[in-house]
């Protein structure tokens, strides 16, 4: 099934004024409270377990691992495995930013996003995916097993979904949905996805 | 005894039997993120659990990637390097190019040395991605074609 892609994501969002004062609030908390009681260890440096900790996907079970994985990788510009203070406040702006779309597309506030709920909200992305494709998705993502995605197995899904986007356009040059890949460019390209 | 009535196993069913089996020897248990890997590189009828015949083939090839990472590394430190990992998958018969062991290496190490855990999935993966691909390329020509789906799937 061809599928038309545009181009999706929080990173599309507007930076109001207001916003740049807000950012600067939430700084100040980040110093002085936030950050000290995420740092378990002191290091000056946000780990891979110690950001996991702080975040909460809303069930009692630990926060998506790979999703971690994803968002520190995204902010460490080191490569250190982890996120100084300067990159943790990039992340944690990223996650707000995913809260409030989460909460914007949870319409029945379960905190969960099913099937119909993810549609709207990857629609609204600027995603045309078929029917069966959504099925499959919460199939992939949910890790709850619930049929419906928690807030981590969400964000996991929409970066992957945008990565694999990025990748397949580039092979896509007529753009018909289908890509002819050698068995090494097939590799590259999964293992950049995820 | 862990399998239930329906004789299948999920993923931390599967977590719970290779850690209490010990395979993982001197080496971190899997992750229940390996352990989902696992099941669905042997999954065939989509229900994301695995049956006895399938864990004894996972079981036979966990040893010997066990065995072949021992063998990298030396210092028993729980991690090999980069370089280390592309002797390792050229020694189970990948022939890569440099750019995509690169991409292989990038994608598995942290802070320059990759974890047992961490090696099985890539493992695993390479495997199961090997296999998608031979599927489509039943003409041998090395070139398959994939839709969008498609790949999002095998991801």
């Amino acid at each position: 099934m061809a599928t038309e892609m545009f181009e999706p994501g929080p990173s599309r969002l507007p930076v109001p004024a207001a916003f740049v004062c807000e950012v600067f609030k939430a700084l100040w908390h980040i110093i002085c409270v936030f950050l000290p009681r995420v740092d378990k260890d002191r290091s000056g440096v946000i780990s891979d377990s110690e950001l996991q900790q702080a975040l909460s996907n809303g069930t009692w079970t630990p926060f998506n691992p790979v999703t971690v994985r994803s968002i520190i990788s995204m902010f460490d510009r080191e490569n250190k495995g982890g996120v100084n203070f300067n990159e943790f406040a990039g992340v944690w702006k990223y996650i707000t930013d995913w809260q409030n779309i989460f909460r914007t597309y949870d319409r029945d506030n379960s905190g969960f996003i099913d099937k119909n709920e993810l549609k709207q909200a990857l629609t609204g992305f600027g995603y045309r995916l078929s029917d069966q494709f959504y099925g499959t998705l919460i199939e992939k993502f949910d890790r709850q097993r619930k049929g419906q995605v928690a807030f981590d197995d969400f964000i996991q899904c929409c970066i992957v979904l945008q990565r694999l986007t990025d990748v397949f356009r580039r092979y896509d040059t007529d753009q018909d949905g289908w890509i002819q890949v050698s068995y090494e460019q097939y590799l590259s390209m999964v293992f950049n996805i995820v | 005894a862990v399998a239930g009535q329906d004789g299948q196993i999920s993923a931390d069913e599967l977590q719970r039997c290779l850690t209490q089996s010990g395979i993982s020897g001197s080496y971190q248990p899997f992750s229940l993120e390996t352990c989902r890997l696992m099941i669905s590189m042997l999954d065939r009828d989509m229900s994301c659990t695995m049956g006895f015949n399938e864990f004894k083939d996972l079981w036979q090839v966990l040893n010997g990637w066990r065995t072949t990472f021992a063998s990298f590394d030396r210092d028993q430190s729980g991690t090999i390097e980069g370089h280390e990992l592309q002797q390792a998958i050229t020694s189970m018969g990948y022939n890569l190019s440099p750019q995509t062991m690169n991409c292989i290496m990038k994608r598995y190490s942290l802070n320059g040395r990759i974890h047992f855990d961490e090696f099985v999935s890539c493992c695993v993966r390479l495997r199961a991605l090997t296999d998608q691909f031979r599927r489509r390329d039943t003409t041998r020509t090395g070139n398959a074609t994939f839709q969008y789906d498609d790949v999002s799937v095998h991801s």
